[in-house]
């Protein structure tokens, strides 16, 4: 497994952060947040000008963690070099502390379908995606975390439940999982899987960060109802829930807090970082007293 | 089993253009129309990395006007590149097509200088040539030398007056915009990134022609003699002054050479 060329300065610690955008630039420059750590979408910083150097003059504060939305793991047709470059280029500047990618595919025949599109569960693109993780890290000469997908569909010819695909990522690329709680709620209800089973069907040792964000609830045409992972308003209370699951099964975690769409005041961020710190320092605390007992 | 390379150009199909064939792969229970999730995303997400590259075009047009040409255009022109920055350069030419806005024949050339604009914007960062540098070529080797812009450096020429349009669009100006004269002939544009933005300066056509042949990576020599009646030397100093140019590079004489093999 490559290891993780990073400095002790830039490590992410198992506390909360915040997914930095690009409304919240100035104001986090301005008044210093109380936030262990901030998260960015790679693809936002890979041209020049002002976003980088916001971003260079935040990460000479704080450990920076680089997400990347559109790199498409699972492509039959490969990754795209220039892309896999460009992601290397804003490494190499930012020094992040934790690098991740999804569980998902964009990309077919070289055009780029804005979206994290749902993979069937099959042998094949678990081989793909494997593949591919091991050309990212071998590329980055360093490991990655990889995150479960919120889905709106399933297909006839998966074959494999989608936290046995997570689990079996990791074992055979050496990645780590990036376990977001929010897409794992969001799955589970739209297929009626058990969302403490999924948990529990991911290797603890594996799990190197945790995403929490809200999403949107539509009715559908046939009755049903579908819930949307939009990163639109505040973590639910059931998410809350299994996020306190998961932090009993895997320990304090480094935990994000991420809003994408009705992006709110910084301080609401903050706020919900603050509570994802308390629940951390509760099993900590707890953890440290099962040892002493 | 259905390949997944086969599979993915089918979702592909299904997403961008409602081809049923990929409904067969639906689990059982799960309606279609839970797709349309997928290409809500896909086209609000491209829309808006095209609403961000062309605000005065969203402006002239309207929001909903832009969203309907938007919708065509994304069917027709998925990105290439995962990097949306560099998404909808063919946007202007698309416009300048697009039979329902023909009736603001201006409306490509203002695209063509937003598109301008967002390549200076995100072009990488770049040291600019020092001086020193060039003042170690010899005398002799001037005429060869040939520059390398900043990518953040663009320049255009347009039909319209883009830039005034652009400039009252964007301050909702309409008294401006409607005193506009449209026929005053093209203008020659110098769009750059420096310090506090992105400026968008106008340019004789000749000293325009001048830099366009420099950025061309033409020798200093011909862009020299393409240039007679502006005051060069003076122009190519304040290029250099302006940190425009990158790298440059001294050719070899091409009447030496000719010698050597001669000999």
């Amino acid at each position: 497994m490559p290891l993780a060329t990073t400095s002790t300065a830039s490590l992410i610690p198992a506390r909360a952060g915040i997914g930095l955008r690009f409304q919240h630039h100035q104001a986090v420059l301005d008044t210093n947040p109380d936030v262990a750590w901030m998260e960015v979408h790679t693809e936002n910083y890979m041209g020049g000008g002002s976003p980088l150097r916001y971003l260079d003059a935040i990460r000479r504060d704080l450990p920076v963690s680089l997400h990347g939305v559109a790199l498409s793991l699972g492509s039959a047709e490969g990754l795209d070099a220039a892309h896999l470059e460009r992601i290397k280029k804003v490494a190499e500047r930012i020094e992040p502390g934790l690098m991740s990618e999804h569980i998902a595919w964009s990309v077919v025949d070289g055009s780029y379908l804005a979206d994290l599109l749902p993979l069937p569960m099959t042998e094949e693109a678990l081989d793909t995606v494997c593949r591919h993780v091991d050309q990212v890290q071998s590329y980055l000469k360093r490991s990655i975390l990889v995150e479960n997908p919120s889905t709106y569909v399933t297909f006839r010819h998966s074959t494999i439940p989608e936290w046995e695909f997570m689990a079996a990522v990791a074992r055979r690329t050496g990645c780590g999982i990036l376990c977001d709680a929010n897409n794992i709620y969001v799955s589970c209800q739209n297929h009626g899987w058990d969302a403490s089973a999924y948990l529990a069907g991911l290797p603890p040792s594996t799990i190197g960060e945790v995403h929490l964000a809200g999403h949107a609830v539509r009715q559908l045409a046939d009755g049903k109802t579908l819930r949307i992972d939009d990163h639109g308003s505040q973590v639910i209370a059931e998410v809350w829930t299994l996020y306190q699951q998961a932090l009993t099964l895997f320990g304090p975690v480094p935990t994000l807090i991420e809003w994408d769409n009705n992006i709110p005041p910084l301080e609401t961020l903050v706020a919900e970082a603050r509570r994802a710190d308390h629940l951390i320092a509760l099993t900590a605390k707890e953890a440290a007293h099962a040892k002493a007992a | 089993m259905q390949k997944l390379r086969e599979w993915q150009h089918a979702m592909r199909a299904s997403l961008i253009a409602r081809d049923p064939a990929v409904n067969e792969s639906l689990a059982a229970g799960i309606a279609p129309d839970r797709l349309d999730v997928y290409r809500n995303t896909i086209l609000s997400g491209l829309t808006r990395a095209l609403r961000l590259a062309y605000p005065a075009v969203e402006r002239l047009v309207g929001a909903e006007f832009f969203d309907g040409a938007a919708d065509i255009f994304i069917r027709t022109h998925l990105p290439r590149t995962a990097y949306l920055d560099q998404y909808g350069d063919a946007f202007p030419e698309f416009l300048q097509g697009f039979a329902p806005a023909a009736a603001l024949p201006y409306l490509a050339d203002v695209a063509r200088l937003e598109w301008a604009v967002n390549g200076a914007l995100h072009a990488a960062d770049e040291t600019p040539l020092e001086l020193a540098q060039l003042a170690a070529v010899g005398v002799e080797d001037q005429a060869r030398i040939s520059f390398q812009a900043r990518a953040s450096l663009q320049l255009l020429r347009t039909h319209y007056p883009a830039d005034a349009i652009w400039h009252a669009v964007l301050n909702r100006d309409d008294e401006t915009l409607a005193a506009l004269d449209l026929g005053t002939g093209p203008v020659f544009l110098l769009i750059e990134r420096g310090a506090d933005g992105i400026t968008v300066n106008r340019s004789s056509e000749p000293e325009w022609l001048f830099l366009s042949a420099l950025c061309a990576g033409e020798l200093l020599e011909s862009a020299l003699e393409a240039a007679p009646d502006i005051d060069a030397p003076a122009a190519l100093a304040a290029h250099l002054a302006a940190g425009r140019f990158v790298a440059f590079t001294v050719s070899a004489p091409a009447t030496e050479q000719t010698r050597e093999i001669a000999a």
